[in-house]
């Protein structure tokens, strides 16, 4: 048989339900949370490298002039080389049969789809091996089109004519392009499926992978040097080139940045719960003092006292845990899930993380019984005469109390205050005075509930200043996109020509046609530096506002001379404007000046502007152009849209081989999609502190109504209607939410700059200037009041609804 | 302050009021169907011990507990006909209330305290509040105290500020529960007379205690036991029963009334019981020979007379009627229980015993005089 003091542990735990869930509650939102960060920051670390190395990544890629198999052999044999293989890829716009929608798609053509060793296709739906005139497509392809297994593509070629494809599988390609946001999204099919697209069956890219060290920069560096110089003794140009290590996705340094805020997450709600726990479990003791001056007074040891009151926390943790720990193993899966599809690389499986559930254990009951331990130490030393007066969970409220007691410093503070006012003439009405005054009566209560309200304010604000901070950023990148619409073809075209014919259409108020080039940055030694891609602007240019960093702009007549982004200080950190650089341009090594570096989001590769003069001349393309710049004269996306349409097709019936139509801030879109990505999910992190914040706040009032209902009875006996106590205890909530916001928006500027530089030295690789914004601090101060209001509502009703016969206990 | 309610509608009456508690171990009816009514400017105390149900009674009126059934009114209104929230406003405005522990709010400075019905039931200007505030304050001699917490101050002067705060929207009625309960005797003959000079402006006073020297000091007593009211006539008249026996005595009571001028019992008629006066006044008459009649006395509402014919002869040894002024209203308590509760107190026996010598040595000295100083 039960002994009665366990028994009564027990009735504890049952028979009040509602305080038995809170105190649950406020357990489980901490496990919970530590599990799914920390199950997450496991699944993605592990889960990340794996299935991106499983996918048998390329060490070496480049893109070259035509070639055939005998260079993929060549390669081969390589020393050093583990494997090698030859696709093809080209750009065509393509569209779902029976859709008017068009897309520009890469279409990757492989030889032999069941002999795949590089880049490996994972299967989503369908087949990843496509037979002749058949297509796979990579799940990208359906964010911006809903095609579907069994449903055609038409394929529309140089010359116009349309072919067709059934898609007949949608498979997940981790590898080729992993990071590359600019990049059009990927159909796969044969190489024999080339001719029928008018296209000869030659590859146009080598990819390989490494025997050994494939994780060693200097060795993939050197290897790189090797392939790239055996592939041009075979007389096939190399255009660019890249490495990469095959357990590193080249993402990881933007998933460090997520994983790093998670564990920062982790952490602050392990501290926010478990000041919600230790709230919780005090007023729980406050109410079974006089339970423990009874049971001491009949006997009770305090060791036994504070056993019984062990194991009830204990209890609570164990209920907790049968909660917490499975939702948490699920959630972390899930967020783990949805940052892989961001990134676009495949999890492993689902499976419970043993780290995750050693913390989650660990915590789920530490915390609580570390933070219950010191409330139950003083109830169980309470004197059996203090537990058995009256009242005495309020020491403030002792109503018979002899000794006078001297007012404390905040009352002191408060009440000056009040009769300053009131010697100007400014009465503060009672109820507000109530709310505020009883804003400060449990201290410690208060330290705690304002921490955890402080922190999410604090994140919330600095989430809104680190995304106008990025933003401000790439505004400043925009400047390098400032054309409303981007006209490129699949052949060069007279600039005059296009310029006229553009020029004619109502609405377009400028054009400019540019030249690109890609060189390859080389060291002392020749070996590769750095891929250059150069865009060549006419020097007169409208459409470049570049952000200077040292140096100048182009001006007309400058010859073999760039103006570099930042990023060529990785391989360069002392190149100053004036200096010369090696680079490789068309076959030829050649010195060119650097006039100027610029600011920019950091590609892969280097970013570098030359003059279209001087560019055309060298490519051969005098007064010729692939690709157009058009500034119209309204620049609203919508008109924009409405533009490209117009002018897709006004050159398509004029006979012209348009590549595509992209409107100005479609490039803009895919800088910024990875920092999108960030803000999302800093967002979500603020709103999941604000949520673990206004619970603990809805948490504090409970207990602050609970604790002063005899009082709320008083005010009810001098006349206080339903919506006077409701409005005493919701504005002390707002009270609460006040002081938070003010002590949030302070504490806000240092966390904006940490923020700031942990996301900008992750993504860009150096900090960026910081940036405040009045929108985060105004919408917070709206949301922890509507927050507090709201946490305060359901206590304040529940005081409302308390009878004054409950509360004044009489008989 | 003066009372705005005419003195002719009773300030509280309760009807028919039962409460009755159902738990676990049975129903238990903490009021038995109460009926009271208190007069404008009367100062009642409610004695009943520990558990009687003096404190339900108290609730019932201020509108803080439910009757099961029955009625009470206060200053006309039925206090229980209202949801929670009006009744709150109501008794903002037409009750004020002195608990036992003060119940003041301790973040409030007693200023304020005394400030706040007047915001809850928005009475009196905003700025016109405080000014009233002091003005109460200083009635109740805490003027200097007024900027301070009700910690800071004794407990005496927090009882002092809770009454304070119970004239705060100057309501016709207070009501005390046992308001010096947990003073000492300075502190609480300092609320008494506050008491006394509220009563004297026109307040209505309901107040439960134990104390039988606050009692005294009220204008009116009502005793209650086991959720029963004992006839205040019949505790007036036996101070030494225990409430038990005043409980018992009540339920056996028979009412008599007569017209000015009646005669209730005439000299040498068998008396049956003893009569309590509850109204009028009652004289005792002696006739000699050639039928003069003298009045050897004249009795009041709560004395009582029979008891010397009850522990005597039986038979009258003077004729009693009603005073020629007014109706009389009497109680009558039978023979066998008169002399059963006479049996059962040997103290009240002893009193009956006094009161008896008394009256006959009245009665004897009477007969001389009127024989001309004859025995």
């Amino acid at each position: 048989m039960m002994r009665p003091r366990w028994r009564k542990v027990f009735h504890d735990l049952i028979n009040n339900l509602s305080r038995t869930l809170l105190v649950v509650f406020s357990i489980a939102v901490g496990v919970f949370s530590i599990g799914v960060i920390v199950g997450a920051y496991v699944i993605i670390s592990n889960d990340m490298s794996q299935s991106y190395s499983s996918n048998h990544p390329a060490n070496v890629e480049l893109r070259t002039g035509p070639f055939d198999d005998s260079l993929v052999s060549t390669i081969q044999n390589v020393r050093g080389v583990n494997d090698a293989e030859g696709r093809t890829v080209l750009s065509l716009r393509a569209r779902i049969k029976g859709t008017e929608n068009w897309q520009t798609l890469n279409i990757i053509a492989i030889e032999d789809y069941s002999d795949i060793n590089i880049n490996l296709l994972n299967i989503d739906e369908g087949t990843n091996q496509p037979n002749n005139k058949e297509a796979v497509i990579e799940r990208k392809v359906l964010q911006d089109m809903q095609v579907k297994v069994g449903q055609t593509l038409e394929l529309q070629l140089e010359n116009g004519t349309i072919k067709e494809l059934p898609v007949v599988g949608i498979v997940q390609d981790a590898s080729t392009a992993a990071g590359d946001f600019i990049a059009n999204p990927f159909v796969y099919i044969t190489v024999n499926t080339l001719p029928y697209l008018n296209e000869e069956p030659l590859f146009n890219r080598l990819y390989v992978t490494l025997a050994e060290n494939e994780n060693d920069n200097t060795h993939l560096q050197t290897m790189l040097t090797v392939i790239r110089d055996k592939t041009e003794q075979s007389g096939v140009s190399v255009f660019h080139s890249r490495f990469a290590k095959t357990n590193e996705h080249p993402m990881a340094s933007t998933v460090q940045a997520i994983l790093g805020i998670l564990l920062a997450l982790g952490i602050l709600i392990l501290f926010l719960s478990s000041s919600l726990i230790a709230n919780t479990l005090n007023a729980l003791l406050n109410q079974h003092l006089r339970y423990i001056g009874i049971m001491k007074l009949v006997g009770a040891s305090r060791n036994q006292v504070l056993q019984m009151y062990m194991v009830l926390i204990l209890s609570f943790c164990l209920i907790a845990l049968g909660i917490a720990v499975p939702l948490g193993g699920q959630g972390a899966y899930g967020l783990a899930a949805f940052i892989a599809d961001q990134i676009n690389f495949a999890l492993m499986g689902y499976r419970i993380v043993p780290l995750a559930l050693i913390v989650q254990i660990v915590v789920g009951l530490a915390v609580p019984l570390m933070a219950g331990f010191i409330p139950v130490l003083n109830g169980s030393k309470i004197s059996v005469v203090r537990a058995l007066s009256d009242n005495q969970m309020l020491e403030e409220n002792k109503p018979e109390q002899v000794e006078i007691k001297k007012e404390t410093f905040v009352e002191k503070i408060s009440l000056r205050f009040t009769k300053l006012l009131s010697k100007r003439n400014i009465h503060i009405p009672r109820p507000l005075l109530i709310s505020f005054r009883n804003t400060f009566r449990r201290k410690g209560r208060l330290i705690l509930t304002l921490f955890t309200l402080t922190m999410a304010g604090a994140i919330f604000i600095a989430v809104f200043n680190v995304r106008v901070t990025l933003f401000d950023y790439l505004d400043g990148i925009a400047d390098y996109f400032m054309a409303d619409v981007t006209l490129d073809f699949d052949q060069p075209y007279r600039v005059k020509d296009i310029t006229n014919r553009v020029m004619a259409i109502p609405g377009v108020a400028d054009i400019e046609g540019w030249a690109y080039a890609s060189a390859e940055a080389i060291n002392l030694d020749e070996s590769l530096a750095e891929n250059i891609t150069i865009l060549a602007p006419p020097s007169d240019s409208t459409m470049v506002t570049p952000n200077l960093i040292a140096g100048r702009w182009l001006i007309p007549g400058d010859e073999k001379a760039l103006a570099l982004s930042e990023q060529i200080y990785e391989d360069f950190p002392d190149l100053q404007p004036g200096d010369k650089i090696r680079i490789k341009i068309y076959g030829k090594k050649e010195e060119w000046t650097v006039v100027g570096i610029f600011k920019f989001v950091p590609q892969e590769g280097t970013f570098a502007y030359g003059t279209y003069e001087y560019i055309s001349k060298i490519t051969h393309q005098n007064n010729r152009s692939f690709s157009y710049r058009i500034m119209l004269e309204n620049h609203d996306k919508k008109n924009q849209k409405a533009m490209g349409v117009v002018i897709d097709d006004y050159f398509q019936n004029a006979g012209y081989n348009v590549d595509q139509v992209r409107t100005g801030d479609s490039t803009l879109k895919s800088a910024s999609e990875s920092l999108d990505i960030l803000i999302t999910f800093l967002l979500i992190m603020a709103i999941l502190t604000a949520i673990v914040g206004s619970m603990g706040l809805t948490g504090t009032m409970g207990m602050n109504v609970l604790e002063r209902t005899r009082e709320i009875g008083v005010m009810r006996s001098i006349g206080a209607v339903d919506r006077a106590i409701m409005q005493t205890v919701i504005i002390e909530g707002m009270a609460i939410g006040g002081i938070s916001w003010l002590m949030g928006a302070i504490l806000s500027v240092p966390i904006t700059y940490l923020l700031s530089d942990i996301v900008s030295l992750a993504v860009f690789e150096s900090p960026i200037q910081v940036i405040f914004t009045t929108t985060g601090f105004l919408i917070w101060f709206l949301v922890v009041l509507i927050l507090s209001a709201l946490a305060s509502l359901f206590p304040a009703r529940n005081a409302a609804s308390l009878t004054i016969r409950e509360v004044l206990a009489y008989e | 302050m003066t009372n705005i309610f005419s003195s002719s509608i009773p300030a509280i009456e309760m009807q028919k009021v039962q409460k009755v508690f159902k738990n676990a171990a049975g129903t238990f009816h903490v009021l038995k169907g109460l009926d009271l009514q208190l007069a404008q400017g009367e100062f009642v105390s409610i004695v009943g011990k520990s558990g009687s149900g003096k404190s339900t009674l108290l609730n019932m009126i201020t509108g803080i507990d439910h009757p099961t059934g029955g009625n009470v009114i206060v200053n006309g209104v039925n206090v229980h006909t209202m949801n929670e929230s009006t009744r709150s406003l109501w008794r903002g405005n037409n009750l004020g209330i002195v608990f036992q522990f003060f119940q003041l709010l301790p973040m409030l400075t007693l200023q304020e305290n005394v400030m706040l019905p007047m915001d809850f039931v928005n009475k009196y200007d905003f700025d016109e509040r405080p000014k009233r505030a002091m003005e109460l304050l200083t009635l109740v001699g805490l003027e200097k105290q007024a900027h301070k917490l009700p910690t800071t101050v004794s407990t005496g002067q927090q009882q002092c500020a809770a009454i304070a705060r119970a004239l705060a929207t100057d309501p016709p009625v207070i009501a005390a529960d046992e308001p010096t309960g947990n003073l000492d005797t300075k502190s609480s003959d300092v609320i008494i007379s506050l008491f006394d000079h509220l009563v004297r402006s026109g307040k209505t006073i309901v107040m439960v205690t134990h104390d039988p020297s606050l009692t005294e000091r009220t204008s009116r007593t009502v005793v209650i036991s086991d959720g029963e009211l004992i006839n205040e006539t019949v505790a007036k008249a036996f101070v030494n029963l225990s409430h038990h026996q005043l409980l018992d005595l009540t339920h056996n009571l028979e009412n008599f009334n007569f017209a000015p001028g009646e005669a209730i019992l005439t000299q040498d008629q068998s008396v049956e019981y003893l009569y309590l006066i509850v109204t009028g006044n009652v004289d005792i008459s002696l006739r000699n020979p050639k039928g003069k009649r003298l009045i050897v006395t004249s009795l009041k509402p709560d004395q009582f007379f029979g008891e010397i014919e009850l522990t005597g002869s039986g038979r009258s040894i003077a004729n009693v009627t009603a005073s020629a002024e007014t109706p009389v209203s009497l109680v009558g308590i039978k023979r066998e229980k008169f002399l059963e509760i006479l049996a059962s107190s040997q103290i009240t026996e002893e009193a009956i015993q006094n009161v008896v010598r008394h009256r006959l040595e009245e009665n004897r000295s009477a007969r001389q005089k009127m024989n001309g100083g004859k025995p």
